[in-house]
């Protein structure tokens, strides 16, 4: 394949009809004593996203975006942290909402083909987020034209339906979730978790969202 | 030997928990809150977030008010209280923005409005009100801070190290005694019911170790980077300066600065060598230590922390509570994560003790000698070997066979499954509520924790004091 010059914020472009797709990575950001992480469906992988070949023109299409949630008065930070571009783990870069199953919900400002969304929940202690699903629909309710693209809720304990996919542990890496197979249209983008191995609170440092 | 039985323990429990034997905690059984303990949060950082995990599960607490400088933590301390207990404390904060975040929570009553900067204002609009204060802030405001509650009539629950200063831990020994206020100190493996088992019942109701001669304890970690922060909340530097910051950085390392903090020796050692005091009933009359500074550089190459990385100390004991002398290793480091955890381990003749807050890492080792273990599992006061921890193949006939490790037993007193699932600090923070309500006695007072205070001081000058440096020469044979 010929390689091109262009070089978005996280695509290195190498065709005119395809380009790689290698997430940008903050420095690591770890302190304190590590903890135990006991949870039955977990990925104990904690290196690199996979590099994945997306469509020539995708970009991360939610930065910027509003951001709304579950829970609409934080706990620490705010909601635009979660599109703000800073993957940063320090003190203030991350957003807390509230315990048990909540979410944050990404409006594209149109509807977009996705093609990979990456997250970052919290990465200055390795955790792991529970009941983490990720759907994408039209419909900023999410009632109606629902596209769960992940989802790690082995026992159905969010009751948003069973997910088949591992737990993962929380690095500078981010989770990649690739949909560059199977692209999915919508314009809202909203993730779920249910606390994590660590406390009941659910945190956010960012999610990027691939698509045009 | 004193035969043990559950019973015995038990009813020594109780009677601690009966607050049959008080000393100036029943001066404070007068509640301020009515029904409820009115308490102030000042510090609410990384330790202060650890010790609200506890008190939002308490249902008798009513928070009246939070501190701390940085407005981000005192709001996101001011939001759980909402969220977890249903309060509105005010706040005490440098008002980084202008616009405060909270406002519309604040119009509608749901959370405090920002009354003030510091604890000092706190004190002057709460002290009245107060029962007691739960202070996490960093080393060096420990003191000024627990001595001004104290003198205001307000019981102290402060974290430890006391004090960046030996004077400063002083001060605060002596507020608490012409106060006759309650002074706990956050050294919260003393109220922790498993240490208090083993220390009871283990070593001195059993002997289980025999004579103890050797303890062995260490906490490493990783070397990571400097704690950082969003630009966006950056004190303004002529606030970081008048509350003794020289920078934005510094405040939030400070652990690592000399006058504020005290450096890995102290913010995890202080847990570990106050555990060996406390476990074998002494003072320790020697030390020796080294420690360096290996990381955290600035661009000219120089030290950027004023505290040692890592540090490793040698203790040594006179006369044990079994009147026998004792060495006590210990380790803090701050390079790997790795050597099996954080621990005490307490070595006797007839067997060892390995002691830690994480009870997956708590085991028991037999020595081949010792009297046979079988009756004390058959009573329940320790839990069944497991052979398998042994059957390690030796690689040579002068090795030392493996040990067969031991466990507490299924239940220990105090410690039944409901108790268990407590987070660890929260035994040591409900004795100080409960010693505030005249219900218990203090598990660590402040003449108890300067104990402990006294030997990391000790171990910290040592380093810079104490050791023999070798020359080349003495590695030489000479002609």
């Amino acid at each position: 394949m010929k390689k091109a010059i262009i070089a978005l914020s996280a695509l290195a472009v190498v065709s005119a009809s395809a380009a790689t797709l290698k997430l940008q990575v903050p420095s690591a950001q770890l302190s304190g004593t590590p903890v135990p992480i006991v949870l039955d469906n977990l990925d104990t992988y904690k290196g690199p996203q996979k590099e994945i070949q997306v469509p020539d023109g995708v970009s991360n299409i939610a930065k910027g975006k509003q951001v709304t949630s579950s829970d609409d008065f934080p706990m620490i930070g705010e909601l635009t942290l979660v599109t703000d571009g800073n993957k940063d783990g320090a003190e203030g870069c991350y957003v807390e909402i509230m315990d048990g199953v909540q979410w944050v919900q990404i409006d594209l400002a149109k509807s977009s083909e996705i093609y990979a969304i990456a997250i970052w929940h919290f990465h200055s202690q390795e955790r792991a987020y529970k009941d983490v699903v990720v759907q994408v629909s039209d419909d900023p309710n999410f009632k109606n034209d629902v596209k769960t693209v992940y989802n790690n809720d082995h026992d159905n304990s969010a009751k948003l339906g069973k997910g088949d996919q591992k737990a993962y542990i929380e690095t500078n890496y981010g989770k990649l979730i690739d949909l560059s197979k199977t692209p999915v249209k919508g314009r809202y983008v909203r993730l779920y978790s249910n606390g994590s191995t660590t406390n009941g609170s659910n945190h956010y440092i960012e999610v990027e969202v691939f698509g045009k | 030997m004193k035969n043990f039985s559950r019973r015995d323990f038990l009813k020594t429990s109780a009677t601690a928990a009966g607050g049959l034997v008080l000393s100036s905690g029943m001066l404070s059984a007068q509640k301020k809150g009515g029904d409820k303990i009115n308490i102030a949060l000042v510090g609410m950082g990384a330790e202060g977030e650890v010790l609200l995990n506890s008190i939002v599960k308490l249902p008798y607490i009513n928070v009246v008010a939070v501190c701390d400088i940085w407005q981000p933590r005192c709001e996101f301390a001011a939001m759980r209280i909402m969220r977890e207990l249903k309060q509105a404390p005010a706040r005490y904060t440098i008002k980084i923005t202008p616009k405060d975040r909270l406002t519309p929570l604040v119009k509608r009553g749901r959370i405090g409005e920002i009354k003030g900067e510091n604890y000092k204002d706190l004190i002057k609009n709460h002290a009245k009100e107060l029962d007691a204060v739960v202070i996490a802030t960093p080393d060096f405001w420990h003191a000024p801070m627990t001595v001004d509650f104290l003198k205001a009539g307000v019981n102290v629950y402060c974290e430890k190290m006391m004090s960046d200063t030996l004077e400063g831990a002083k001060s605060m020994v002596r507020a608490a005694r012409e106060s006759k206020k309650l002074l706990q100190i956050g050294h919260q493996r003393t109220s922790n019911p498993r240490y208090k088992y083993a220390r009871q019942v283990l070593l001195r109701d059993n002997n289980i170790c025999g004579n103890i001669m050797a303890c062995n304890g260490q906490w490493n970690r990783a070397v990571t980077k400097d704690l950082t922060w969003a630009e966006k909340d950056t004190i303004p530097q002529d606030k970081l300066k008048q509350y003794g910051y020289k920078d934005m950085n510094v405040f939030r390392n400070w652990r690592w600065h000399k006058g504020l903090g005290g450096g890995a020796i102290s913010d995890l050692g202080a847990h570990q060598i106050d555990i060996f005091g406390w476990m074998l009933g002494a003072h320790p009359v020697r030390v020796m230590a080294s420690g360096n500074r290996d990381y955290y550089k600035k661009p000219d190459g120089s030290p950027a922390h004023d505290w040692d990385d890592n540090v490793m100390c040698i203790f040594e004991f006179d006369k044990t509570f079994q009147g026998k002398k004792a060495q006590a290793f210990y380790q803090v480091l701050t390079t790997t994560s790795s050597g099996g955890g954080y621990y005490e381990s307490f070595m006797g003749d007839q067997g060892t003790l390995k002691m830690s807050e994480n009870p997956a890492l708590t085991k028991l080792f037999r020595e081949n000698n010792a009297p046979d273990w079988a009756p004390l599992i058959e009573k329940g006061i320790i839990g069944k070997g497991d052979e398998a921890a042994a059957n390690v193949k030796v690689a040579d006939s002068r090795e030392s066979k493996a040990l067969v490790s031991y466990g507490f037993p299924a239940t220990v007193p105090g410690y039944e499954p409901d108790v268990a699932k407590k987070p660890i600090h929260m035994y040591h923070v409900e004795n100080f509520f409960n010693a505030v309500m005249g219900k218990e006695k203090l598990n660590c007072s402040a003449d108890h924790a300067f104990e402990a205070e006294a030997a990391v001081f000790k171990a910290r000058d040592a380093i810079e004091k104490g050791p023999l440096e070798f020359s080349a020469s003495d590695f030489v044979v000479e002609d």
